[in-house]
């Protein structure tokens, strides 16, 4: 199979740079795992407030709709239900739709993989009933099954308070939120308001201890500062923040920086998110954990970099657009992220890891 | 918040005990401890136990995380069956060349 420009991944940012592409003339084709386009957004019923100016705030799957439904009059070829596993010698894409295994030749490729839910050990970590907030959230609004009834939640960044309420909505109960640092973790006040709202109690300074339980999780023992408190719970959903999903960098040669912030290792891109494999680009929290807004606009501003380098954008219009969807990216992102990415580009040219041993 | 029995990598039952005793010996990176345990070599490659390994690195031997490296990470980059490698397709396939020894038929491995 043959593409001008072939984008890993139909999440936002991916359905971003898609439109940006597909709009222009290219021949964009799209990978995804799944059977259905918009990646995490699918499960998110929260309302996402801060969007690019071409957006109104709406809730994640409805964004999730929008993003597919605008690439509808555009020649756009899916491949869901497909996954890449690696590498021809000559290039091509290992593609696999789990009857074959077939290599897809592209002119660009756009590795907008997002990132994956970290873990957090404690003794018993590993019973059933101790599940990501990714996963709790997963089942509640994508899958339609309850994964507990008395919950408890590790961490308490706005997707953790997201999934609290979402939670709440279906009947389990929240016996607290559990945070490592002295004061919530959330940004939006609102969404804090909220949980208090609901009687929930948040425990700061303190972790897990321990989880108990005999083939599944039925208590919780937290270290408070000034001692042990036991929770009869079937659920635990912990928050361990997310890193970027990198294998298909490291596959196609990628160099990597490291920026806390950001989530750890990240592929080394310059400011117009191309990686420094030439014709490799990347979106989206592949190149590095952010907000909506952010996944959306690395979208946008690596699909027009690939209209500039395949000749469907002129200079000028290039430039131009380039600039604008940077100043948006600076007023919509979180200071200290947009501060790390601007560290990361800046390191574009001394790298942390180069040349690793693909095998 | 970790006792020696914690588990670190689930896949492989590999404890923190285990990991700590090959950083004593002197094991310094992801593959480093992959190599002496087996951590990270069960069915999800080390896709949950790599930032883990990673933390205890940094905490028993004040090596800052940036200086901890990725793990290899080859392919097949997520879980494929032998069968789905091997079919007969009309296109050239890379890996298929590894396993060309196996006879099909109807694309099924015989």
């Amino acid at each position: 199979m043959e593409t001008e420009v072939l984008i890993i991944g139909g999440g936002p940012a991916g359905l971003t740079a898609a439109f940006e592409m597909a709009s222009r003339g290219l021949e964009v084709t799209i990978i995804d795992e799944s059977f259905s386009l918009g990646g995490q957004l699918c499960q998110q019923t929260q309302l996402i407030r801060a969007l690019p100016s071409a957006y109104q705030p709406m809730a994640g799957f409805k964004l999730a709709n929008k993003l597919t439904e605008q690439l509808k009059d555009f020649s756009v070829r899916y491949l869901l239900g497909h996954r890449v596993i690696g590498l021809y010698a000559d290039g091509s894409i290992g593609v696999t739709d789990e009857k074959d295994v077939f290599p897809v030749k592209a002119k660009k490729i756009l590795v907008a993989t997002g990132a994956a839910e970290n873990a957090i050990s404690f003794p018993k970590w590993t019973l059933p009933g101790v599940i990501t907030i990714g996963a709790a959230q997963t089942l509640v609004n994508r899958d339609f099954v309850m994964p507990g009834k008395e919950a408890l939640i590790v961490g308490s960044s706005d997707f953790a308070l997201d999934v609290a309420y979402q939670l709440m909505e279906v009947g389990v109960n929240i016996k607290g939120i559990i945070e490592k640092s002295a004061v919530v973790n959330a940004r939006d006040k609102e969404k804090v308001n909220q949980v208090e709202k609901k009687g929930i109690p948040f425990y700061f300074n303190s972790y897990v201890k321990e989880a108990k339980g005999n083939g599944e999780v039925e208590a919780i023992d937290i270290q408070l500062q000034n001692g042990i408190l036991t929770e009869t719970v079937d659920l635990v959903c912990i928050d361990g923040s997310r890193s970027p999903i990198l294998d298909s960098f490291y596959q196609l040669g990628c160099s990597f920086g490291y920026q806390e912030v950001l989530g750890g290792w990240i592929p080394q891109y310059n400011k117009h998110f191309q990686t420094d494999q030439k014709n490799v680009f990347l979106a989206g929290n592949a190149a590095g954990i952010s907000n909506h807004a952010a996944l959306l606009l690395t979208g946008m501003i690596s699909g027009i970099s690939i209209c500039e380098e395949l000749k469907v954008l002129n200079r000028d219009a290039f430039k131009e657009l380039t600039l604008s969807y940077w100043r948006e990216l600076e007023n919509l992102e979180n200071k200290d992220a947009w501060q790390a990415r601007i560290r990361h580009i800046e390191k574009f040219s001394a790298p942390l890891l180069k040349d690793q041993f693909i095998s | 918040m970790l006792d020696k029995t914690t588990i670190i990598c689930r896949c492989e039952e590999i404890s923190y005990e285990e990991i700590e005793e090959v950083i004593d010996q002197g094991a310094r990176t992801f593959d480093d401890v992959k190599r002496l345990t087996r951590c990270g070599m069960g069915p999800c490659q080390a896709k949950i136990c790599t930032n883990l390994v990673a933390n205890i690195i940094h905490e028993q031997t004040g090596r800052p995380l940036h200086k901890i490296p990725l793990p290899r990470m080859r392919m097949p980059l997520s879980p494929i069956k032998l069968e789905t490698l091997t079919t007969d397709s009309t296109s050239f396939s890379a890996v298929k060349s590894v396993l060309d020894e196996v006879e099909l038929e109807d694309g099924k491995v015989r």
